[in-house]
């Protein structure tokens, strides 16, 4: 299609402006080239009669002159009456060809070597014939063809030059007019863009014209649907995650009451194997369930909550698993309210605490801190980690060079979670404002 | 104390219901609603642990039940939802506390301390009555300084004492207290602690009031 040659997709406003614009210009151009040669057939018409007219006119005053001088040898040319360019020229013969009497302007090689009766064009004239006395005397009258194609240019220059002008108006008339037609289809493309991955909220199709509306329709009754199946998906990984945490807390509860009843020292370190590896086998389910989560649906709300709740539990929820996690400081100077799932939103702070505490400075400050409306900040001191390193961090299953346990998986999840809720996500060593450490911001979108 | 343990998983409510008992406090353990319900309309209990996901509906309609019904008993939930939200709505519900699954026995010990600390009205684990010392948190009682060995029972039975110093318990209410429903309980098994723990403690530690009860002496 020549439209996808131009523009790679067709614009529908490219399409609508160019096709008017250009149809519009045809029609008008079409009906003023048709006006132009009604036009001119017209003035041939009313000139043909004119010079017809002029020599029948003309014919009895110059025989009556010719006969009064007995037809005196030669011919006679009529005196003007004051100078003036003459438009009609005429040649009175008798009919042997013999000029008997001519206008002042005449030129008689303008005029066909025999005279004859009716119309007739040369190459520059247009010539009318007319007898009397039975033949023996024709007067020719004969108009240049210029002058005829002169007028009828000027009045083909009066349909045209109009054009010259209203073209161009038109052509923008017709840009703005579909530009302002096609604004709802505009700000409902813009709609769609302007969410994240995960908002499958239905779009507000206001305005939209009826050819459209239908699309809008499908477009939210497929996102609903989808929207369904991922929810679907999650409850689904949410039961899962129910029916595996329940087993494995029950192996490891037996496991730490056959070690609490055990008087053999074998069995009891035997038993602390199996806790060890039951309590891993937890916390990497747990991070695999995270990052199904994080890459399914339902990272986004549909209404806006304040996550600052969230985040005072989630910090209220460190400290009180582990005495050492009163290392943490929540400082807030701003508001959390934000369309991002407060599950997701937990998920991604606990990752990053998590990894604060993991492989931060022992024994060191974690501060927590909203510094403004929808940024949080965790900060933790500890070594400088290299640009290199930094950027192998949000892959996935990626350690730094630390012998911290964990599964590696905590800031690919946070990474997932970030992109997929239209969060932003950056990670900087030293951090902010002093020399070492390392720092993660988390910008929520809106 | 007396604890009910709502769980329908039969292997982690059998070593829950293990670690409890063992602990010295009585402990009930049904694995549906209307048990639980059940259990809670003929027995004061002084805690409750529950499941959210049980086989006739979630653990969050009891709760609430319980709550609009007045009912204040501490309840901790145990929870194999991870979500944030579930916990929020748990402890929006009236829980106490919650823990995930899966959990340290200790750290479920820990925090059923707590709560009833809390409950008391006293969340400091330390109480000190004239020259005994009893640290909550950590199971043990100091007299003079020095640590005294108490069984788990006994552990028990001060404990429900010293959740409210002053006040009178019955025998009945510390029978309840130790020992769950079906179990053999000889006519004199709380006289016989009490008296093992004045030996250890110091006669004049716990009073009798005759026909009335105990109580720890200021």
């Amino acid at each position: 299609m020549m439209w996808r040659i131009w523009t790679g997709a067709p614009s529908l406003q490219r399409r609508l402006s160019l096709g008017l614009a250009v149809g519009v210009t045809a029609m008008w151009l079409a009906a003023a080239i048709a006006a132009g040669l009604v036009i001119r057939e017209e003035l041939d018409e009313a000139y043909d009669s004119a010079l017809q007219e002029t020599a029948q006119r003309l014919l009895p005053l110059a025989v009556l002159d010719i006969v009064e001088r007995s037809a005196g040898a030669g011919g006679r040319r009529v005196t003007p009456i004051g100078e003036h360019k003459e438009f009609l020229t005429y040649l009175v013969r008798d009919s042997k060809g013999r000029i008997l009497m001519q206008s002042h302007d005449a030129v008689p090689a303008d005029f066909p070597d025999t005279p004859a009766h009716g119309f007739r064009t040369t190459k520059t004239h247009r010539i009318y014939g007319e007898k009397a006395v039975s033949g023996t005397i024709i007067m020719e009258v004969a108009e240049t063809l210029a002058h005829r194609r002169e007028a009828a240019i000027e009045a083909a220059g009066t349909l045209f030059l109009p054009l010259l002008g209203l073209v161009p108006a038109s052509l923008f008339g017709v840009w703005w007019f579909v530009r302002v037609s096609i604004r709802p289809i505009r700000s409902f493309r813009g709609a769609i863009e302007a969410r994240g991955e995960g908002d499958l909220s239905p779009i507000a199709d206001g305005g939209l014209p009826a050819e459209i509306e239908p699309i809008a329709d499908a477009v939210n009754r497929l996102m609903e649907r989808l929207r369904r199946a991922l929810e679907a998906e999650r409850s689904f990984t949410a039961n899962s995650a129910h029916e595996l945490r329940t087993p494995i807390a029950a192996a490891l509860a037996h496991t730490q009451r056959l070690i609490a009843v055990s008087k053999d020292e074998a069995v009891r370190e035997r038993g602390r194997h199996i806790e060890a590896g039951l309590t891993r086998l937890s916390s990497l389910s747990e991070k695999l369930m995270q990052l199904a989560r994080a890459e399914g649906a339902g990272l986004i709300a549909e209404a806006e909550q304040d996550l600052t709740t969230v985040l005072e539990h989630l910090v209220e929820e460190f400290r009180r698993a582990e005495p050492e996690n009163a290392r943490l400081r929540l400082v807030t100077n701003g508001r959390l309210v934000s369309h991002m799932d407060a599950d997701a939103f937990a998920i991604l702070l606990r990752n990053l605490i998590e990894n604060a505490l993991k492989h931060g400075e022992p024994k060191g400050m974690i501060e927590i801190e909203v510094p403004s409306d929808n940024v949080v900040r965790v900060v933790n001191g500890g070594v400088v980690v290299g640009p290199d390193e930094l950027k192998r961090l949000r892959g996935r299953f990626e350690r730094g060079a630390t012998r911290a346990k964990g599964a590696g998986l905590g800031l690919a999840i946070a990474q997932a979670i970030a992109a997929g809720s239209g969060a932003e996500l950056t990670l900087s060593s030293p951090a902010a404002g002093r020399e070492d450490g390392f720092e993660a911001v988390l910008w929520l979108p809106e | 104390m007396r604890v009910l343990l709502v769980e329908d998983d039969r292997l982690l409510g059998d070593a829950v219901h293990e670690h409890i008992a063992d602990e010295g406090h009585a402990i009930d353990w049904v694995e549906t609603i209307a048990d639980a319900e059940a259990a809670i309309h003929s027995t004061p209990y002084d805690l409750l642990l529950l499941d959210l996901m049980l086989p006739d509906g979630p653990g969050l309609g009891l709760l609430r039940r319980l709550r609009s019904g007045g009912d204040v008993t501490p309840v901790i939930i145990l929870t194999a939802r991870d979500q944030i939200s579930d916990r929020i709505a748990g402890l929006n519900s009236g829980a106490d506390d919650y823990l995930v699954k899966p959990f340290n026995l200790s750290e479920l010990s820990a925090r059923l301390a707590a709560v009833s600390r809390r409950y008391a009205g006293n969340p400091n684990p330390l109480v000190t009555l004239g020259d005994i010392e009893f640290d909550l948190a950590g199971r043990s009682v100091y007299r003079r300084g020095r640590p005294v060995e108490v069984t788990a029972r006994e552990w028990a039975l001060l404990e429900g004492l010293l959740q409210h110093p002053g006040t009178l318990l019955s025998k009945t209410q510390l029978e309840e207290r130790l020992y769950p429903f079906g179990a053999e309980v000889e006519s004199n098994t709380i006289e016989v602690h009490i008296s093992r723990l004045r030996k250890k403690l110091g006669h004049e530690a716990i009073e009798t009031v005759r026909g009335m009860g105990y109580r720890l002496k200021r």
